[in-house]
């Protein structure tokens, strides 16, 4: 078996400047703090949407970012607000993380409300599609986001399609999709890059390799042991992050981005991480089969707000009383309380899932809308 | 005849015919150790993977192939090439059996189907089979949205070259897979995933095969023929029953075989009943049972005492919410509705 979980942590291509600072260097304090809260924030996302399922209060299915938090957090921080994303099932808080810096509160930010989100979850006509689709697949062009659908990989090309139309119009945004490892052996992820190389698009594609597609571990789709090897067919840069730390994320994305967005072309990121549960909720208990016990702990054990804290704590920005005031690390969602948490996560939660509860269902006859623009 | 699971039914149909010929074998996605997302490989790697003499030659690196059976094929995820690389091997011999993880997802792989797999053996002056089936769950289950839901089989039945058949029960689904594996050309093999968990009684005898073109009485009746596939034909049933309360006696024709279609037993049931209303969980618009819709009322015209009717799918990619999704898929009701408003 291959190495696992964040051993590698070398930049294949080196693309940024020559200079040995990184991106993360000209954070403040107060960003790195903010960085840290969002990753509690994404984790609490999921610790609440499991326990609302447990209570029976929800359908569908969730596909879990439990573990990988640190992925969507790294990759979204230094994006502009203007900057595009594309997310897939696993990336459900990135809806609303997305340019969360400018405001968690501020209507205008470039991102979904948690509220829209939380009633995308619940189904109800509050969300922006009005819920015809499941719970990851949203879009809000408004807000740059491009709509997520069931066929893996097959937004990328879509990504670059925006991109293009971006260089067409002068402008300098960058987009951002998001993958798992598994979804890299379609073709389209294929035929997108390659445009997009050909283009110099400004289209930085991650790839979250959690180790696992569904039942199917990394060895049996892909002969290599890092997955942005993908970049050199194309000779692009292909970067490897440790995908449990947040900031070496941050890092190897701006680099990505900043290449992309001075006309230089599209990148591939590699996060190193593990996938924490089961593909979807429905395969917990199948999941807990099919991997070996050992290979799951020892994925589980290098929990990105562990990591995350104890940078805070070498680097003077948290005090030793202020890091053991909440311990979401290390727990899984049944084992956490919202103690656990920092009272403004859990009551940014509560606010969407308030929404979610007293918006509208859909009524039966409206589901012929939609299908045409009249 | 042994009582099992639609599902079960499946699954014995392969493991016969893997057993019976070295020449089949399965690739999909997920479908080795993980057993398939609706369960039905459930067994095969354990059967097929494990004995040193189901390899060819020894792996030069066990360790790397960990997991990878020679009968029993995890791929990548990787549609067009699963399709393509079982095309190739069904010219050579072999029997590949391709599981689609949704038939939905054969959508990616239309190219090789209809371009390759289908046209190679006319294009080649017949010198070419492709011995190949490609199987799964097609249409709605519960809940799994626009792209999940899809009912492909009149896609696929429109494409000369392809066999198509979407069975309603356990026995039909094991007699017709069995027929689909050892016939030489590529068969679309639909499974609705509402069926899986369908019980009934199914054949013990090996050797029993389900030939296609064979339209099968579900229930004999003779006012009115409700003709159906797939999960449909259990819908059709249920229709059947409040139409009997009514004192309709409804005869309902399990299609069962697409391409070929078996065009005599639908027209000997309409040339009794004088009536007839096609079900089926396709987008009405362009969806199979227009297609037989259009044949009865041309060759049945004079025995008909009113307008073919027609139950299908609203036009609409398949919503999430329950709600709305139920409005698309039909139901017994709709069936009523239609052999009332015919009259
Ligand atoms: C084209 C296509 N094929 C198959 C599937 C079924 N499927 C959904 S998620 C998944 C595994 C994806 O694995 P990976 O890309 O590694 O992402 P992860 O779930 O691990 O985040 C599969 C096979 C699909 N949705 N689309
Ligand atoms: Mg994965």
């Amino acid at each position: 078996m291959t190495a696992k979980n964040g051993s590698a942590t070398a930049t294949r291509v080196k693309a940024s400047d020559p200079t040995d600072q990184l991106p993360r260097d000209l954070l403040s304090r107060e960003e790195y703090l903010e960085l840290f809260r969002q990753l509690y924030l994404a984790r609490y996302f999921d610790v609440r949407l499991i326990k609302e399922k447990k209570k029976g209060r929800l359908t569908g299915t969730l596909y879990s970012s439990h573990n990988q938090e640190a992925v969507l957090v790294g990759s979204l921080f230094g994006l502009r607000p203007n900057d595009w994303i594309s997310p897939i099932h696993r990336d459900m808080p990135a809806f609303f993380m997305k340019d969360l810096r400018s405001g968690w509160d501020n209507p205008d930010r470039m991102g979904m409300s948690i509220e829209e989100v939380c009633a995308q979850v619940w189904c109800k006509v509050g969300s922006p599609g009005r819920a015809r689709d499941n719970w990851s697949h949203i879009g809000k062009k408004d807000k740059h986001i491009i709509h997520s659908t069931s066929m893996l990989a097959g937004t990328i090309p879509v990504a670059a399609g925006v991109a293009y139309a971006d260089k067409l119009d002068g402008g300098d945004t960058v987009v951002v999709t998001f993958n798992g490892e598994g979804s890299t052996a379609q073709g389209v992820f294929h035929e997108a890059i390659n445009f997009a190389a050909v283009h110099k698009l400004a289209v930085v594609t991650i790839i979250e390799n959690n180790q696992w597609a569904y039942g199917t571990p990394t060895h049996l789709g892909y002969p290599l042991e890092d997955y942005a090897r993908r970049a050199d067919g194309y000779g692009i840069p292909g970067f490897i992050a440790d995908g449990q730390d947040v900031f070496d994320v941050y890092d190897k994305v701006m680099q990505a981005v900043a290449w992309g967005r001075s006309g230089k072309g599209p990148s591939i990121v590699e996060c190193k991480t593990f996938r924490a549960y089961g593909h979807g909720d429905h395969d917990d208990d199948r999941a807990a089969k099919y991997r070996p016990q050992d290979e799951v702990e020892q994925g589980r054990s290098r929990d990105p707000i562990a990591i995350a804290k104890k940078v805070l704590l070498e680097k003077g920005y948290i005090t030793e009383s202020e890091a053991t005031l909440y311990q979401a690390e290390g727990k899984s969602a049944g084992q956490t309380t919202d103690e656990d948490f920092p009272p403004e996560v859990v009551a940014y939660l509560k606010r969407g899932v308030d929404y979610a509860l007293k918006s509208p269902a859909p009524a039966a006859e409206e589901g012929e809308r939609w299908v045409f623009r009249v | 005849m042994t009582n099992m699971t639609y599902r079960e039914a499946v699954r014995l149909a392969m493991i016969e015919e893997m057993d019976r010929d070295q020449n089949v074998f399965i690739m999909g996605e997920d479908i080795g150790k993980y057993k398939g997302t609706f369960r039905v490989t459930d067994g095969l790697f354990e059967r097929y993977c494990q004995e040193p003499r189901d390899w060819l030659v020894e792996p030069p690196h066990p360790e790397i192939l960990d997991g990878v059976g020679r009968r029993v094929i995890d791929t990548p995820i990787t549609e067009p090439g699963i399709v393509g690389m079982a095309t190739g091997a069904a010219m050579t011999g072999l029997r590949p059996i391709v599981e689609m993880m949704t038939m939905s997802f054969s959508i990616l792989a239309l190219d090789q189907i209809i371009n390759h797999a289908a046209k190679i053996h006319y294009m080649t002056g017949g010198q070419i089979s492709v011995p190949l089936v490609i199987r799964g769950p097609g249409g709605a289950a519960n809940q799994l949205s626009a792209q999940h839901s899809h009912s492909m089989e009149g896609w696929y039945a429109h494409v000369p070259g392809l066999k198509v058949v979407a069975p309603a029960t356990p026995n039909c689904a094991k007699g017709m897979l069995k027929a689909a594996i050892r016939d030489d050309n590529p068969v679309i093999f639909t499974e609705n995933p509402g069926l899986y968990s369908m019980k009934g009684d199914v054949s013990d005898n090996v050797d029993e095969i389900i030939p296609f073109g064979k339209a099968r009485i579900a229930k004999e009746g003779k006012d009115i023929s409700l003709i159906a596939y797939s999960r449909m034909v259990n819908v059709s049933l249920a229709a059947a029953e409040l139409l009997a309360a009514d004192g309709i006696d409804a005869e309902v024709v399990d299609v069962r075989s697409l391409l070929p279609l078996d065009t005599e037993t639908i027209y000997n049931s309409v040339r009794k009943t004088h009536r007839a209303v096609v079900v089926y969980e396709d987008w009405k618009s362009g969806g199979f049972g227009a297609e037989i819709a259009a044949r009865i009322a041309q060759d049945c015209f004079d025995d008909l005492d009113a307008p073919v009717g027609r139950v299908g799918g609203l036009n609409v990619p398949m919503p999430y919410a329950r709600v709305l999704e139920l409005q698309c898929i039909p139901n017994e009701q709709d069936v009523l509705a239609e052999v009332r408003k015919i009259g």
